[in-house]
């Protein structure tokens, strides 16, 4: 049996050509003196499992001067467009005396920065993670506050790892320590929560007016109850009340907020693709929409779920993911792997070209956008989380100078990345996990 | 000095889960609070134990060492050793087997060790004695896809499986019905409204009446018809819904003589009238019946009863000149037809004003959906909704769904509530109530709501009297399906099938149907032994399985066909699930077996004694393609390595035992030209040949598989992780359910009786 062969249908049909249609200085929003505001910043963060051979990975040089290495090829291309960074690590990846479990910790602590509690289930804990620090400050600014996508459709059984609950395995993205966000991997779901399910505006209108009345009436509910539940029994009902609030914000925003504006011919999609690769890049073609219609502006992405040991084999590597990345130097695992991480860095190299052909006033969509991407492991043979892969794409609106290497002293928190984003995001002095401050030097 | 006979048949310590999973957490204050102080001075711990640690543990778990997580350090009395069981469990099961301290290290002599044991046994035996008892506390949870599904279904009738579209759970513990790990996201919220909407506009369907309309079929202004020679119609085609029309026509005539012109109205070739129509023709006169039409079209037409017959030429004859022809209607259409489910959500009493109809509609839906009574301030917070919709002029229907659409996404129905009984003081253990007990049972072993008969007792206070019958009834019930499948496809891991892709050039048989069928097997054999109240033991041992076409041929099982699975006499070598495909396949490489995930199953899923992760700096095994010698030899170096070795020698005869299937779980001799050796020797000195030699063994020392599916069950029934507390229960289910040829409607009936489940401990204080 040779694996099927499924032509790439076009669900997005001509996405390249009919997206990249201009961002005319009438689409942007006025400022109260009335004059155009600049287009928003986006941001995306991206985790790819398992971190990656790092001799193949970290270049040699230092700033504009530096080699691109073979897993760095997929983006000459974009090597304008990207800032490299070594040293960066994410502490909380280890375990740091709660044993084995390092990769329920890389994924946990990726956005959040802290240690997280080791528990098959009673009482999981996090911290909030960056994207939703964002989305609690600016997120009311647009449809939807953050978009969380992942490509695992498995969950797991029990333990998912070493005595860590899979929920650590399963989201990037905590709204607050004790309330992951789950993801969404079914593009035409993805699809209708962003642009709804083709309801005419009428329907719509009427049909948030009954929604809201219901949030209205449900939400005294929950409060009467919650005054009558103890401790963990309440921790539940907050989530409940706060997703509320949450919904009831979004069809408020509907009403205030000017129409989307669908590029033509986007079609909604059919599910989700059984061709690995098309579905990756469907989710890649749909945040590139939610960016360019700014019906978000903020994304979280999980390429595949930590520890996860998904067979590559469109790129010839019929061993799991996670399998191989116990390497052992041996020669033969170095190169699964390193087919593994070329063939992610050429997925997103295809969604940067997305944001690439959208013009926005004298910038490209790609210009206004920060697009981190990386691992919370760096040699997965050891389970290392120190000088992490990790990359950003795009100037942040003009307040980053890509094009560079740069190297900052070894065990310097990656939080203090993702605070360096906040800031250009337009959240300053964010302070979250094990973050110290911005990085320097980043424009 | 008696030396007890091993009680399992496998050696190992265990927890390394538990003790992970409480490091860093509270300490259970609310039980640590019951535990009866044991005086410092007078500590067993201290007296009896520690010395014989100190002696033969401490230079791998002692003095800040902490070998495979195992640390004696934290343990200062006699208390933090009743507080973490599960360990202290492993502790004895280790020295008792003589398998720590491990090879090459000086063993304790018997007299010693049986000290120490019975001290262990001692302290927990007291502790037991006195200590209050803690029956937990489940969080309070929402409903899980299956539940939110199959919940829909028992409520409304119809199967719509909205939860398909929902994120997916989160699994704690090793199923996805905890609540600890069941999270309610803005994103999960969305989909709540929608499927409520999508569930609501399904059930009820608004059909408007027809509308009354004029419909002309003849209008034609002063045109003569003839009607000789013959008595020709004249009209159309008329369209009619059901019910009432008025049918008009205007007609004229030419006389031939005194007689009158005698003409009938027809529809589909029945006559309507019958009436005289004088001329002369300029005079025209109009008439009109009433009648009850059905639906369809039918020929409207007029025409001349007494045409002239056989008159001379030149003379007049009699004939009709139709003007117009018209339909009007319909008028009293009968009620649009109703679904059953439309009239089991909306049906109320005859007669009755819309708001005492709506309030009937929604007291009875907001009383099954929260599961409980319902008392009338709800209902009339419900109605609230109503009659803000119906101030707005929307029609009936519209306005009841709006009311009912609060309720579908009202905590009450979304999450199961448990509530404190009023004037309890906090960390007390209560009797749940019987609407609560209803719902624990039911959401057990129909992952749904209760039926009328479990509400009618419950409402009586009649459903703890009638537990055993009631456990019995719903296990035969139908709904049980969603319960087996989902307990023994989480249990067995079965999932993990759908990402496990056997090389397809080594295995070209694997493909989804087979996949599918192996999947279904397990779940049909182990619906089989709950329906057929056998003994849980034959879950690992059996005589008969479950196949189909591709399966049987997989198997080597002559003469079955076709998709649909049959009973058979299991095959020799396979029976019990260890030796089914799925479990088989799904802890294989792509490329060839692995032992060690074959091992490791049955010391997670079926022993519920997961070894601790590999150390660090170790390399797997697995991944040696390189190495020389046949896979045993291989793992046997491997096992040389003595950090290896400790864990390795648990895991790897377990795994050896199963060697005469391959990665995709079909029988060989030969596993490339060697013959395949499927023997081994447990820790413990036992060996065993093959497959069947080691079901034996498991058969007979059966203690630590009784108590995995025990405790495994009763997570799921609770919906929480068992904590050291809950040992006490599990203990009682086991030597039950041994006492009773080890049925498994004894463990069901056990686990339904049991403390945790009948009862709830109170909120600590705030």
């Amino acid at each position: 049996m040779t694996p099927r062969r499924i032509s790439r249908r076009t669900v997005l049909r001509g996405a390249g050509a009919t997206i990249a249609v201009p961002l005319l200085d009438a689409m942007l929003p006025k400022t109260a003196l009335g004059q155009t505001a600049a287009a928003p910043r986006r941001m995306a963060f991206i985790m790819f499992p398992l971190g990656a051979w790092m001799p193949s990975w970290m270049p040699t040089g230092n700033g504009p001067d530096y080699t691109l290495t073979p897993c760095l090829e997929p983006f000459a291309e974009y090597r304008k467009d990207m800032t490299v960074f070594g040293g960066l690590t994410c502490d909380k990846g280890y375990g740091n005396g709660d044993g084995a479990g390092d990769h329920a910790r890389a994924s946990g602590a990726y956005l959040t920065g802290v240690q997280v509690r080791k528990t098959a289930g009673a009482n999981i804990q996090a911290g909030i993670s960056a994207d939703q620090v964002a989305a609690a400050r600016l997120g009311d600014r647009t449809r939807i506050r953050s978009l969380e996508l992942a490509m695992d459709r498995y969950r797991g059984t029990g333990n998912c790892d070493s005595g860590y609950s899979c929920v650590y395995e399963h989201t990037l993205s905590w709204r607050n320590a004790t309330s992951p966000l789950p993801t969404e991997v079914n593009p035409r779901h993805v699809f209708d929560r962003l642009f709804g399910s083709g309801q005419t505006d009428t329907q719509t209108v009427v049909r948030n007016e009954i929604r809201a009345s219901v949030l209205d009436a449900v939400i005294s509910d929950a409060r009467s109850l919650n005054r009558r539940l103890g401790g963990s029994d309440q921790r539940k009902l907050d989530q409940y009340l706060s997703g509320i609030r949450d919904v009831e914000q979004r069809i408020a925003r509907a009403t205030e907020l000017p129409p989307v504006d669908m590029p033509r011919d986007v079609s909604r999609p059919e599910g989700v693709p059984s061709d690995l690769t098309e579905h990756m890049r469907l989710m890649y073609d749909l945040m590139a929409l939610a960016f360019q219609t700014d019906v978000t502006r903020i994304a979280t992405f999980m390429v595949a779920r930590e520890g996860s040991d998904q067979r590559y084999r469109m790129v010839g590597v019929n061993e799991g993911h996670h399998t191989i990345s116990h390497h052992q130097n041996r020669p033969a695992n170095l190169v699964r792997l390193k087919a593994i991480n070329v063939f992610f860095n050429q997925q997103l190299a295809y969604f940067l070209s997305r944001l690439k052909a959208v013009s926005e006033g004298e910038r490209t969509l790609l210009d206004n956008c920060m697009i981190a991407f990386g691992s919370g492991h760096a040699d997965p043979n050891r389970h290392s989380h120190t000088d992490l892969p990790v990359l950003l794409f795009g100037r942040g609106g003009g307040t980053i100078t890509p094009g560079r290497y740069l190297r900052y002293p070894l065990r310097t928190p990656l939080n203090n990345l993702w605070i360096s984003m906040l800031e250009r995001f337009g959240v300053p002095n964010a302070r979250f996990g094990d973050g110290t401050g911005p990085l320097e030097g980043l424009s | 000095m008696i030396r007890r006979r091993l009680p399992c048949f496998i050696l190992l310590i265990s927890g390394i889960g538990i003790l992970a999973a409480l490091r860093g957490e509270n300490e259970p204050s609310a039980f640590a609070d019951d535990v009866p102080r044991a005086g410092a001075s007078n500590s067993i711990y201290e007296k009896e134990i520690l010395p014989f640690l100190k002696k033969h543990c401490f230079s791998c778990h002692g003095n800040g060492k902490a070998k495979a997580d195992l640390s004696f350090d934290k343990f200062k009395d006699d208390k933090s050793v009743y507080l973490d069981r599960k360990t202290w469990d492993g502790v004895r099961h280790m020295v008792e087997t003589r398998e720590m301290p491990p090879e090459g290290r000086p063993k304790p002599d018997l007299a010693e060790s049986d000290a120490a044991l019975k001290a262990i046994r001692g302290l927990f035996q007291e502790f037991d004695r006195t200590a209050k008892p803690n029956v937990g506390r489940v969080t309070i949870r929402r409903l899980n896809r299956t539940e939110y599904n199959n919940t829909i279904r028992d409520l409304l009738g119809v199967d719509f499986k909205p939860a398909e579209d929902f994120p997916a759970d989160d699994v704690g513990y090793g199923f996805d019905n905890i609540g600890d790990v069941l999270s309610v996201s803005p994103l999960l919220l969305e989909k709540y409204l929608s499927a409520a909407e999508n569930i609501l506009d399904q059930v009820i369907v608004i059909v408007d009446p027809p509308k009354v309309v004029k419909q002309k079929i003849v209008a034609m202004a002063n045109k003569k018809f003839k009607t000789n020679p013959n008595p020709n119609d004249l009209g159309g085609q008329g369209t009619f819904e059901e019910g009432d029309y008025a049918i008009r026509c205007q007609v004229a005539a030419d006389q031939a003589g005194d007689e009158p012109v005698k003409v009938k109205l027809t529809a589909g070739g029945k006559i309507l009238k019958e009436f005289e129509v004088k001329g002369p023709s300029s005079k025209s006169t109009t008439q009109e019946v009433k009648v009850r039409m059905k639906q369809g079209t039918v020929r409207v037409s007029v025409a001349l009863l007494n045409p002239t017959v056989d008159a001379k030429e030149g003379t007049p004859k009699r004939a009709i000149y139709l003007r117009s022809l018209e339909t009007e209607g319909p008028f009293d259409p009968p009620p649009p037809p109703r679904s059953p489910e439309y009239k089991r959500l909306m049906g109320h009493k005859e007669g009755l004003a819309p708001r005492e109809a709506a309030r009937e509609i929604v007291a009875r839906f907001a009383a099954r959906a929260f599961r409980r009574p319902v008392d009338s301030d709800e209902v009339e917070a419900c109605l609230a909704l109503y009659d803000d919709s119906a101030k707005k002029g929307r029609r009936f229907e519209t306005s009841v769904q709006i009311a009912l659409y609060r309720v579908l996404v009202s905590p009450h129905f979304l999450f199961r509530v448990e509530l404190d009984p009023a004037d309890t003081p906090p960390s007390t253990a209560y009797m749940l109530g019987e609407f609560e007990l209803a719902n624990r049972l039911s959401y057990f072993l129909w992952n749904s709501m209760p039926d009328d008969e479990l509400f009618a007792l419950a409402a009586k206070g009649e459903l703890r009297k009638n537990l055993p019958q009631q456990v019995l009834r719903m296990t035969k019930d139908a709904k049980s399906k969603s319960f087996l499948e989902s307990f023994a496809e989480q249990w067995l891991t079965l999932r993990k099938l759908e990402t496990s892709s056997p090389d397809p050039k080594m295995f070209p048989t694997f493909n989804a149907a087979l996949r599918d069928a192996m999947i279904r097997e397990s779940q049909m054999f182990f619906t089989a032994v709950v329906r057929e109240n056998r003994s849980i033991l034959d879950l690992l041992d059996a005589d008969f399985t479950f196949v189909n076409a591709p399966l049987a041929k997989h198997y080597g099982i002559a003469g079955v066909r076709g998709k649909e699975f049959t009973r058979v006499k299991a095959p020799p070598g396979r029976g019990g699930v260890l030796t089914h495909a799925s479990i088989l396949t799904l802890t294989s490489n792509s490329l060839r077996t692995s032992p060690v995930q074959r091992g490791k199953f049955v010391l997670e899923q079926i022993l519920n004694t997961p070894p601790p992760p590999p150390p660090e700096d170790v390399p797997e095994l697995e991944d040696q393609t390189e190495l020389k010698g046949t896979l045993r030899q291989v793992m046997e170096q491997h096992r040389a390595n003595a950090v290896c070795a400790s864990c390795h020698r648990r895991m790897d005869p377990l795994g050896f035992a199963f060697e005469n299937f391959d990665a995709v779980g079909a029988w060989r001799d030969k596993d490339g030209d060697a013959d395949v050796d499927a023997s081994g020797e447990l820790p413990n000195g036992q060996t065993f040949k093959g497959p069947d030699g080691l079901k034996k063994l498991m058969r007979q020392n059966n203690t630590l598989f009784v108590r995995c599916l025990s405790e495994k069950l009763l997570t799921y029934a609770l919906g929480r992780g068992l904590e050291p507390y809950d040992g006490r229960a599990v203990e009682k289910i086991v030597d039950a359910v041994s006492q009773d040829d080890y049925r498994f409607a004894t463990l069901i009936s056990e686990i339904v009786k049991s403390d945790p489940f009948q009862m709830r401990m109170t909120g600590e204080s705030k």
